[in-house]
């Protein structure tokens, strides 16, 4: 299988697998107990943690807190900041965040907060002025995505944290999921109070996440129980996954390959606008605006699941950017707040690599694509456009 | 009739009948607000109302689709009253839906809109041609009383969708099925029932 949807999950990386097995099998023991086994879990977690701390630029470890995923992260970050500070019932945050945070929200202002939604453009990328027209002396929390998960295109989480530093008292939340591991993070060098990040996305294993803490933020506990995470976040620690979180952490610091995938990244991208005529970008064609890792590409007039289906047929995995397949039916709110038209939002494939791609993989995926796309441009009804489409690029071609 | 998720899944990659159907053709639109899905269906039919060719073009998903590849399979060689009368039944293809993702119910419903739609151009055409004097009872299909009486007394129809399936009437709008009833009824009360 060719695998060009890491953006959803990554596979657990050999290096990974192989520090989490010992603490799979002989080592046991519950973290919290005071016997040579125990004290010995406890170590592992702890250098887990100053690992993490070590790829994201905490100033200490003790800023970052073990969860079960990024979802968790980034509920208990919001969540917790409003829980903490009852006065303050404003949010800000964008149309384009993941679900755990834009549902989150949604839920949020159901039950009496205030949330203003901040709009992007077509490329995906906000106005700044509108957050500084969106702070308010009340503003409890900003959240804001690093990178989108859809299209890769990146939000300034520096300037954002300087305005809002110097307009409000209000916390800063990043959700940094989809880029951790994929770019340099320093947070000590960012007004940033809290950072969500998730194991899953950088070659550990699903059920793992994290959240950063600054020094000084107070949250409640979003697990109440016993004194786990120093009484932040109870129950007894996942250390088989914390250690692979760690691992992954180390492993993705030390990665020196980021400039070899971003130009199969690029590879791909260029060679699919280039040669297919109804094949668009979604996202800002500024490529350091966006990860290296990630491509989302609109096949005009035709069907996104119908390509996925074709792809995987031919051993290839990517994602849509429809979520037709989920209770709303419609295409992704991502796409559609960047104004992305129907006929393209439909068509939307996202594409993203991560250090296991080869360029043979990116070659046999730019050999089959075309002749998946002409086979449905066949069957798609919208002709005269196609024919359009075609038209102007053949004549474009040729000058 | 009844589809089967595995014929579905034998047309996920490779439905049937893609194309446009041979001129002069009858053609039905159908597109989902909700999600975006479009597809045409395009029917070839000859003098005795009955379909020699059923073709789809469709950008939508996959279950929408195979629906398509299966209806049109379908309808070649029925007469439109009886097409019509299967693209009153969405539930037909409701196996596929049930084999594939949750929801899906609207897909099938949009292929059956486009077929149903494709028809109703045809009998818009045959409309146009009509000009007997006689009351046309089934004006969606251009069926006079004449002729449905005359089914009626010949075959000795019993039910409404016996009379849809001998000779259209009552296959489009449904709007006159009373009238029907009343001919039925009449036919009873001659026959002496």
């Amino acid at each position: 299988m060719i695998y060009l949807d890491n953006n959803a999950t990554t596979r657990v990386a050999p290096e990974v697998y192989a520090a989490m097995q010992p603490y799979l099998t002989e080592h046991y023991g519950n973290p919290s107990s005071a016997h040579s086994l125990g004290r010995q879990m406890k170590a592992a977690v702890e250098r887990a943690r100053e690992q993490v701390a070590q790829l994201i630029g905490a100033a200490d470890p003790g800023e970052i807190v073990f969860t079960s995923c990024g979802s968790e992260s980034d509920n208990w970050a919001i969540g917790g900041f409003l829980e903490q500070n009852p006065t303050r019932r404003h949010i800000i945050t964008t149309r384009v965040e993941h679900e755990a945070v834009r549902n989150l929200c949604e839920h949020l202002a159901q039950i009496g907060c205030e949330v203003s939604w901040l709009e992007v453009d077509e490329n995906g990328e906000l106005n700044l002025d509108a957050l500084r027209n969106a702070l308010r002396r009340d503003t409890g929390i900003v959240s804001v995505m690093l990178a989108n998960n859809e299209t890769g295109v990146l939000f300034p989480i520096e300037e954002i944290g300087r305005i809002i530093r110097k307009q409000s008292d209000a916390a800063f939340h990043v959700d940094g999921v989809q880029a951790v591991g994929k770019i340099p993070i320093d947070l000590k060098t960012l007004d940033v109070d809290l950072f969500a990040l998730s194991g899953h996305k950088l070659h550990a294993p699903q059920g793992v996440g994290a959240l950063y803490i600054r020094g000084g933020v107070q949250l409640p506990p979003f697990i109440i129980g016993g004194s786990q995470e120093r009484g932040r976040r109870a129950g007894t620690s996942a250390v088989a996954n914390i250690v692979g979180l760690g691992a992954a952490c180390e492993l993705a610091g030390n990665f020196e390959g980021h400039d070899e995938l971003e130009r199969l990244r690029n590879r791909l991208e260029d060679e699919i606008l280039k040669g297919i005529p109804n094949a668009r970008l979604n996202g800002a064609a500024d490529r350091t605006k966006r990860l290296p890792n990630t491509s989302s590409i609109s096949f005009e007039y035709v069907e996104g699941e119908n390509i996925l289906a074709h792809l995987d047929s031919l051993g290839i995995a990517v994602s849509t950017g429809s979520a037709c397949h989920s209770t709303t039916k419609q295409s992704s709110p991502t796409l559609r707040a960047m104004n992305v038209p129907y006929s393209a939002a439909q068509g939307a494939i996202r594409f993203s690599l991560s250090r296991y791609n080869t360029a043979a993989e990116i070659e046999q995926t730019l050999k089959v694509l075309p002749e998946v796309i002409s086979k449905l441009i066949e069957m798609s009804p919208y002709d005269e456009e196609l024919k359009a489409l075609y038209a102007a690029h053949g004549s474009l071609r040729r000058s | 009739m009844q589809f089967s998720f595995e014929q579905a899944a034998g047309q996920f990659l490779n439905p049937k009948n893609v194309g446009d159907a041979a001129e002069p053709s009858f053609v039905g639109r159908a597109t989902s607000f909700t999600c975006g899905a479009a597809l045409r269906i395009s029917l070839h039919i000859d003098e005795s109302q009955r379909i020699t060719e059923a073709k789809f073009k469709a950008a939508g998903c996959s279950i929408l689709v195979v629906s398509a590849s299966l209806l049109t399979d379908e309808v070649v060689g029925k007469t439109t009253g009886e097409a019509a009368a299967l693209g009153q039944r969405p539930d037909v293809l409701e196996a596929i839906v049930r084999g594939g993702p949750e929801n899906r119910a609207d897909c099938a419903a949009l292929v059956c809109e486009a077929l149903l739609s494709a028809i109703a151009s045809y009998s818009g055409s045959v409309r146009d041609e009509w000009n007997g004097d006689e009351a046309l009872i089934c004006t969606c299909f251009g069926v006079s009383e004449t002729t449905i009486a005359r089914e009626i007394q010949e075959k000795q129809l019993r039910t409404i969708a016996d009379v849809t399936r001998e000779c259209n009437a009552g296959a489009g709008c449904r709007s006159c099925y009373p009238l029907i009833e009343d001919i039925l009824d009449d036919q009873k009360r001659v026959n002496g029932e």
